[in-house]
């Protein structure tokens, strides 16, 4: 009996610590001590103390808060009023029962039962969807009965009790095929949600994972669960129910199974879920709606200081359409994880971008579903573990066709071999670079606000990566000597493979939290010319990267052509393709961003984009504000204000800004028309080819868009005689300009500002 | 730094809209229980779908009296007020951080939201804050107005901040240099049940994910109080068990 058993195990804490410390003695004998007077409360009675509360409360003034420093807002913000209606989850009000009045174990029709499984299921996805059990799966009370801590195994909604063999068909249809069903549903989110909370990274802001204080059946195995659906489906077959509502349930039945077995990963057939849920949906119109069964009442009874919350209506069509969407997701999850997309990081990372953008975008589970198999183990494919990926990726962009990196010379032991050496070397830069890298990965299985904010925490972790590469780097060299060519400034520089190779990694994610701040809006319009600016700078440090690598990869070709390693010589063409298509990309990428600044610069030098008045806010400081993600970088230092003012100045006139913005735009398009006709080898976009046709579209249509805007803006100013205006000439008076919202972008990254002439009033 | 509160100071006072001159601006003050409380509360509630418990407003009037404004009329009926607080963001620099406004419907569109926040930002000013934080529903267009005419930037979109599902801007406010280069550090909330407010029932998930630290911060965001979104990189709560 614990009553009787943790005195004594005080008591043994005392002896023990008398020989130990004395102080601590004490204090486990004064613990014994409370803890006998606290457990012999029972035997003690009750007594009154409401006249001492009362008094003691008299001593304080009201509104007095009584708190120790330890006290947060938190806890403040924990409290409820006891009775308050709207806080108070288990306040009755005056006339009502504590319970709902519903007997769980009455039999139903087989009607109902099609309507209470509909209702269910409608209820599951809304939990997929953000909310929590509380409103939604735990207000059945069918649900409820077998969860209640009273229920007991193999639990049945007579509290454990096996209901006795003379069944009406009514009660079997309850307690054999809706108690099956129910328990399957119960795993149904016992399973998504251990896959949700054994991920590194997932969103309590999307999905509620929270319990209140309910366990899932946790000692019934899923087998007795699958057992159980399957006597129910027998059980249908038996009681006599015309054939299309024997049909119905059945379908129903089946999906519950097969759900499970795709959670289990006995089977990973999707698809075939959706199959087994149209014919649910087609059966849909048998059901006769029983409300009763559901009640938020529930809600009393469960552990929670959140107040109570209406029991959610979720149309089926609605429902429907989620669990196709659900279901859709995991397919594709599937298939952008297969083994021929794993085998390139770079098509993978393609892919978790494709799964990510999504529309609209998968849900939580989904995500979790793809990072687990992504990352779940240390393999992500049959014959490929995290470490080969990261090899992979280090060996396609910078060391194609060198011995460095070449898994082979991981394989030598010959202590004094530079390979072993270099390997070694090589080995424990990706020990440390290993975790972030996988962040790659695992931060675009976010909702893309969350995106956007894991990478501006993930910059500073590149960037102090950066200076162990180049320590590696230096040893590298230092152990085998590293080839040197005539640098831009004629000095002569190295390659720094695994330098260059953090730093690619690292603007990227620099490009890619701006880009975001676009897609999240968080820019405001007197602020896109200074951050496509940034955008622009970033990418140029990018591409001017890309084209260093591609330097000493040509150089290298030239060595192994001579030397006929014909694998190497295949693995450097690759190479030479694929950061070919980098450049292209990334060189659009720069033009694009450069022509926007230029836009939205001139568009404020003429009064036509105004900031706002900002009565308390310092230039500098707001520079600071927005620059903090880049702000404590040591290898790529933020420009500074003072930087792009200078750069903004030499811009010209009206007509000299657009014709910059016209020919930049001009170039874009040519290398956008380049990369295009690279095949998915080429460019890496295998598995992912519809996506990567869809981006190169929506950048066209972006260029195009930019050049008719800034015709119009030609065309206006020539009108009003205008076209050689510059800084200080308001234009305000004619030309007034709007900027898309996200939704309405040619591409979510791209504000193309639409351009009018202001019509008088 | 006292020049940067000076020049902001004297730019209110500057711009400060004139016409309400049937309203006058107060501070709560330092009365624990001011009679104004009942409408404090009333006031701030209306836009709620959940109220706050009292202690909420204690919390915050109790230990920042001073840095919430009320606007009365001549009747001394309670037509706005903004609450906020003042106190180190994780260690690092000073952070006011406005955790309710609001004004009665009748009377909006004169400007006194503006006003209250005014106030509120001077007096985080006077005492030394380092930067104001807070947060607004991304469609709520006339408080982000409000905000970003007085310079606050949108820092961060969050999303389903709140319990009803919408999303928010964070926006935030520097008063003085230096600030991104200031450490913070991160919270040390222990593996915490998902409700926070429960004791321990012994069952909690064996967890990672965004556990009590960022459940804390959507309870208190639901009550759009609390500047403590989760922001951590490392949400398996590993980051506090190191030694930062």
């Amino acid at each position: 009996m614990p009553q009787d058993g943790l005195p004594e195990a005080t008591h043994e804490l005392a002896v023990k610590g008398d020989e130990a410390d004395g102080s601590l003695a004490t204090a486990a004998r004064r613990l014994a001590q409370e803890a006998k007077q606290a457990l012999s409360f029972g035997a003690r009675g009750v007594s009154d103390v409401t006249e001492e509360f009362a008094a003691a409360a008299k001593q304080l003034r009201p509104g007095q808060l009584v708190k120790d420093e330890y006290f947060t807002l938190f806890e403040a913000v924990g409290a409820l009023e006891i009775m308050d209606p709207k806080m108070d989850s288990g306040y009755v009000p005056p006339g009502d029962t504590f319970d709902a009045d519903f007997d769980v174990c009455r039999g139903l029709e087989a009607i109902e039962i099609i309507w209470i499984i509909d209702e269910l299921l409608c209820l599951e996805i809304a939990w997929h969807d953000g909310y929590p059990l509380s409103q939604t799966v735990f207000t059945s009370l069918h649900i409820d009965r077998l969860l209640s801590p009273d229920n007991r195994k193999p639990y049945t909604f007579l509290y454990g009790e096996v209901p006795g063999v003379e069944l009406s068909d009514e009660q079997q249809l309850v307690h054999t095929v809706l108690r099956a069903y129910c328990l399957g549903l119960i795993k149904c989110i016992q399973l998504p949600l251990h896959i949700v909370q054994s991920q590194n990274f997932y969103e309590e802001e999307d999905f509620v994972t929270h319990l209140f204080g309910q366990e899932l059946l946790e000692k019934l195995k899923t087998d007795d669960v699958a057992k159980a659906l399957d006597d129910a489906l027998r059980c249908v077959r038996n009681v006599h129910l015309p054939a299309d509502v024997a049909e119905a349930i059945e379908a129903r039945l089946w999906f519950r199974r097969q759900y499970l077995a795709v959670l289990l990963g006995e089977s990973s057939d999707w698809s075939n879920l959706i199959t087994r849920h149209e014919k649910a949906n087609s059966s849909h119109e048998l059901a006769k709606p029983l409300p009763a069964a559901f009640s938020d009442k529930v809600q009393r009874q469960l552990a929670t200081s959140t107040p109570p919350r209406p029991m959610l209506e979720v149309s089926w069509t609605h429902a429907y359409k989620k669990w196709t969407k659900l279901c859709a997701d995991m397919v594709e999850a599937d298939r952008l994880t297969s083994v021929w997309i794993c085998q390139s990081p770079h098509c993978l990372q393609r892919a978790t971008w494709a799964f990510a953008y999504r529309e609209p975008q998968p849900g939580t589970f989904a995500r979790a579903y793809l990072q687990d198999r992504l990352l779940g183990s240390d393999m992500i494919a049959e014959d490929v573990s995290h470490f080969d990926l990261l090899l992979t990726d280090i060996r396609d962009l910078v060391l194609a066709g060198d011995p460095l990196a070449d898994p082979a010379s991981f394989q030598i032991e010959v202590p004094t071999d530079p390979r072993h050496l270099c390997s070694r070397h090589i080995g424990s830069f990706m020990d440390k670079a290993f975790e972030e890298y996988l962040n790659l990965y695992r931060m675009v299985c976010q909702n893309r606000c969350r995106i956007r904010r894991t990478f501006t925490q993930t910059i500073p972790i590149l960037d102090s990566l950066e200076t162990v590469a180049k320590e590696t780097d230096e040893e590298l060299h230092r152990i085998s000597s590293q080839r040197s060519l005539p640098g831009p400034e004629g000095t002569p520089v190295r390659l720094n493979p695994l330098t260059s190779w953090t730093r690619y990694h690292k603007i990227s994610i620099m490009a890619k939290s701006i880009q975001l701040g676009f897609e999240t809006d968080i820019y405001l319009p007197d602020e896109l010319c200074a951050m496509y600016w940034l955008l622009g700078t970033y990418s140029l440090t990018q591409s001017s990267g890309l084209k260093h690598i591609e330097r000493f990869l040509l150089d290298r070709m030239k060595t192994l052509t001579k030397a006929r390693n014909s694998r190497y010589v295949a693995e450097t063409l690759a190479s030479q393709d694929w950061i070919r298509s980098l450049v292209l990309l990334w060189e659009t990428t720069r033009l694009l961003a450069v022509a926007l600044a230029n836009l939205c610069g001139t568009l404020m030098d003429l009064d036509v984009i105004s900031p706002p008045a900002r009565s308390y806010a310092q230039e500098r400081l707001l520079w600071d504000a927005r620059m903090k993600p880049y702000m404590t970088l040591v290898h790529d230092p933020v420009p500074s204000i003072d930087e792009f003012h200078r750069t903004r100045q030499g811009t010209g006139d009206l007509s000299t800004a657009c014709e910059a913005v016209d020919q930049g735009i001009k170039t874009a398009k040519q290398h956008l028309a380049e990369v295009k006709k690279m095949s998915p080898q080429q460019a890496k976009y295998l598995g992912t080819e519809e996506q990567w046709a869809r981006e190169l579209k929506q950048l066209e249509t972006t260029c195009v868009a930019l050049v008719v805007q800034t015709s119009q803006l030609m065309k206006i100013s020539e009108k009003h005689g205008k076209k050689e205006a510059r800084k200080g000439d308001s234009m305000r008076e004619v030309v007034e300009v709007s900027l898309p919202e996200p939704a309405k972008r040619y591409h979510l990254w791209w504000v193309v500002p639409q351009i009018s002439e202001r019509k008088r009033s | 730094m006292s020049s940067n509160s000076k020049n902001a100071v004297s730019t209110t006072d500057k711009d400060a809209v004139e016409g309400d001159g049937d309203l006058h601006y107060v501070p709560y003050g330092a009365e624990k229980e001011s009679p104004y409380l009942p409408a404090i509360r009333q006031l701030i509630s209306r836009d709620l779908s959940e109220p706050y418990s009292i202690y909420v407003y204690r919390y915050f009037l109790y230990q920042w009296g001073d840095l919430c404004f009320m606007a009365l009329d001549d009747h001394n009926n309670l037509i706005g007020v903004i609450v906020c607080k003042l106190e180190p963001h994780r260690g690092g620099p000073m952070r006011g951080y406005i955790a309710m406004l609001a004004t009665r419907s009748e009377h909006r569109g004169r400007g006194i939201a503006t006003q209250l926040v005014k106030r509120a930002v001077d007096k985080m000013i006077e005492k030394d804050a380092d930067e104001i934080a807070l947060e607004t529903e991304v469609d709520n267009y006339p408080s982000l107005r409000i905000y970003e005419n007085l310079g606050f930037l949108r820092t961060k979109r969050l999303h389903r901040y709140y319990l009803n599902g919408n999303t928010a801007f964070r926006l935030i406010l520097y008063l003085k240099p230096g600030i991104p280069q200031r450490p913070t550090y991160p919270p040390e909330y222990p593996a915490m049940q998902q409700d926070p407010y429960l004791p321990s029932q012994g069952a909690a998930v064996p967890g990672q994910g965004l556990m009590g630290e960022d459940l804390v911060a959507r309870q208190a965001a639901q009550m759009k109080i609390e500047d403590v979104y989760a922001e951590t990189f490392d949400v398996k709560g590993e980051a506090a068990r190191q030694d930062w």
